[in-house]
């Protein structure tokens, strides 16, 4: 199990107040802006931008970049460990 | 003749329709007071989670008088005005947000949205795609004549219906007052004396 | 005779009175710049009103400390609008003042306090109640008939105007101080910015490389009189308000929906209450924040509504920035000037189209113009959209 994308699971479920879901239901792929998916919107997208900062120290400042690190969890968790490689 | 067709209240502890208890806070549940009404009317829509309190409050209020008064559907989409007021503007939602920066120094932007008293209109016009008139006023305290006075001129221009609602949400207060207001013969007619008397014995029966 | 506009009165970044407001939007002079007074935001720009509260204080006589800057704004552009009426005991006159952020600005410097445990001042937070500006207009001015603050966000100011006009015509009221005040604050600074909607540079409405809005700050008021009142006052009608509507747009909170609907209804409303046709439009004072979203949808709105023949239009946030609950009353008074003095404003920091929409504004100042009509736009969060016709006085 990757521990990163467990914790952004938990990480997104406490930012968004997605009080219904749990770590389970969000598949590692799932799209979080597709209706079938979360169902996240353009304010969802910018906590998420609030969330890399509060939690992994990473400042995004244009939100056109976030929209393909925020596909799902996969390319957040990827997106993460690019940024604090470099 | 303009009549009011129906009624919800909700207070920290009761949950009344045309003055009927539909559902009593139960202290014991971990759930908060507004998501218990939310499950016990198993109401699906997901952002009522995202909402702020005072959105939550309006939006059951607003779902419980469709399903009692369901003739409020049979308007044209821009002919149902929404006439909301309070006391304390979205105050609990700005307290929200401030301590969301001076705490976690990120200020949360999906909270911000909800520091304007009138988002609730707007979260109950998408809910219901309504495009007719809406406003919010800020008042000292719930005064029938503003709703009566507004109301009609509504009604003389292009709204032929109007959900009107005082909803006052702080901590440890919830006076949510919600009805309907329709052209109609006979029924309980819209008055100030009516708007107290169901004010006040709606939540006690 | 309709709904008569009898008195002004506007403060903003670009002046304290109607004649500097007017002078600067002659000159193309904006208001945008560093801030100086709000300390503790880290917002680059913003449309300040060049005054400190002292200063305010001190020229409008407010012994009081306890008073936010909400209301100062409100008071002095209140006092302008009045002018040297009088209170009556036979015309039954009213106050509708709108707000979006009441006393914040002084809340938020009591709460550091508060948090700090250095000795906080209780007493401010009676200035922070939304209705708290609108109550002392009121008072100092002698209004009682009718008191009502709105709070719908950046459409409040056009929506207390609305209101007036309505209770007057209803015959609830012979006539009404109307308008709005909002004060820059770290509150609604840093929410713009956490929506990431806040131009760190000058904003830039309708233009293609649009990036957000700069706030601003200020107040506007207008008194609205009727066939009885002006009978006994004897004021000189400067024009009318005589169309209004509004609309919600019900898509999203805070964002405008890509069709305009909402907007497109308000539009249509409003020109229709008022009577005229569509070529009579004479100019549109445009909501135009600078943000994306709002100059697209609104665009889209305008071309719903006009097709081709887009009477000229500018937005003059980049005057004065957003001034949020103020905004529609502040660009009330300009459309009033523009009709008064035969103005279309430019649209500053203009270059270059936005390319779905293809709408090209105004970008140099007009004199001269036959300006019969105006239409001024102020849409709101929550989907809140309003929009008002002013015509020349006959």
């Amino acid at each position: 199990m990757d521990s990163l994308k467990e914790d952004l699971k938990k990480q997104i479920i406490e930012q968004l107040n997605l009080e219904d879901l749990t770590v389970a239901d969000i598949a590692d792929d799932a799209l979080l802006f597709n209706d079938q998916g979360l169902g996240l919107d353009s304010i969802d997208a910018l906590e998420l931008i609030v969330l890399l900062e509060k939690y992994h120290g990473i400042q995004l400042t244009n939100p056109e970049e976030g929209k393909e690190a925020f596909r799902s969890i996969d390319t957040m968790a990827e997106y993460i460990r690019k940024r604090k490689a470099a | 003749m303009s009549v009011i067709t129906a009624y919800c209240r909700l207070t920290e502890d009761v949950c009344a329709v045309n003055g009927e208890v539909k559902l009593r806070r139960n202290v014991a549940l971990e759930d908060s007071w507004f998501k218990q009404i939310y499950r016990h009317f198993d109401f699906s829509y997901p952002k009522f989670y995202k909402m702020d309190k005072l959105s939550q409050a309006g939006f059951l209020a607003s779902e419980l008088l469709r399903k009692i008064n369901p003739g409020i559907m049979g308007y044209g989409d821009d002919e149902i005005a929404l006439l909301f007021a309070n006391r304390s503007s979205s105050a609990e939602t700005d307290q929200r947000f401030k301590d969301s920066y001076t705490s976690n120094s990120a200020p949360s932007p999906s909270t911000f949205v909800y520091t304007l008293p009138n988002i609730v209109i707007g979260e109950i016009a998408i809910r219901n795609k309504w495009y007719g008139e809406n406003m919010f006023a800020v008042l000292p305290k719930f005064a029938p004549d503003f709703y009566k006075n507004y109301a009609q001129i509504l009604t003389s221009s292009d709204s032929k219906a109007v959900l009107c609602g005082w909803l006052e949400v702080t901590a440890g207060n919830t006076d949510v007052f919600l009805f309907t207001v329709e052209e109609k013969e006979g029924g309980t007619e819209f008055s100030e004396e009516n708007l107290f008397r169901l004010l006040e014995t709606a939540a006690t029966h | 005779m309709g709904v008569c506009i009898t008195g002004i009165g506007v403060v903003s970044a670009i002046g304290m009175s109607v004649e500097e407001n007017l002078s600067a939007l002659r000159e193309g002079k904006s208001g945008i710049g560093p801030l100086q007074y709000l300390q503790g935001t880290k917002a680059s720009l913003a449309g300040e009103v060049k005054a400190s509260n002292e200063d305010l204080r001190k020229s409008l006589n407010v012994g009081t400390e306890y008073v936010s800057r909400t209301s100062l704004l409100g008071l002095q552009a209140a006092r302008e609008a009045w002018g040297d009426n009088k209170r009556s005991g036979v015309i039954r006159t009213g106050i509708i003042s709108a707000t979006s952020v009441g006393g914040m600005d002084r809340s938020e410097v009591f709460y550091k306090d508060y948090l700090s445990q250095n000795s906080p001042d209780y007493q401010v937070l009676t200035t922070h109640d939304s209705g708290s500006t609108t109550e002392r207009i009121a008072a100092e001015l002698g209004i009682s008939g009718y008191i009502n603050t709105l709070s719908t966000a950046c459409s409040s100011g056009a929506n207390a105007i609305m209101l007036g006009a309505r209770l007057i015509l209803q015959g609830t009221l012979d006539r009404v101080l109307v308008g709005g005040s909002d004060a820059l604050s770290r509150f609604t600074i840093d929410g713009f910015r956490s929506l990431m909607i806040y131009d760190e540079q000058w904003c830039r409405p309708f233009d293609e490389s649009r990036a957000g809005l700069n706030l601003g700050e200020g107040a506007g008021f207008l008194l609205l009189e009727g066939e009885k009142s002006l009978q006994l006052t004897g004021n000189r009608p400067i024009c009318n308000v005589s169309g209004w509507a509004n609309a919600a747009d019900a898509y999203h909170q805070t964002a405008s929906s890509p069709d305009g609907k909402g907007a497109t209804l308000a539009i249509e409303n409003a020109i229709r209450r008022a009577g005229i046709g569509l070529n009579e439009v004479s100019y549109v004072n445009a909501h135009g924040t600078g943000t994306k979203n709002n100059d697209h949808s609104e665009s889209v709105a305008l071309r719903n509504v006009f097709g081709d023949h887009i009477p000229p239009f500018s937005s003059t946030k980049a005057f004065t920035g957003h001034t949020l609950a103020a905004a529609g009353a502040i660009e009330a008074v300009f459309s009033v000037l523009a009709i008064q003095h035969h103005l279309i404003y430019p649209n500053l920091n203009y270059q270059d189209s936005i390319a779905e929409t293809g709408l090209v504004p105004a970008t140099l100042l007009e004199t001269g113009a036959e300006v019969n009509a105006v239409l001024s736009n102020s849409f709101g969060f929550g989907g809140n959209n309003s929009s008002l016709v002013f015509t020349r006085y006959e």
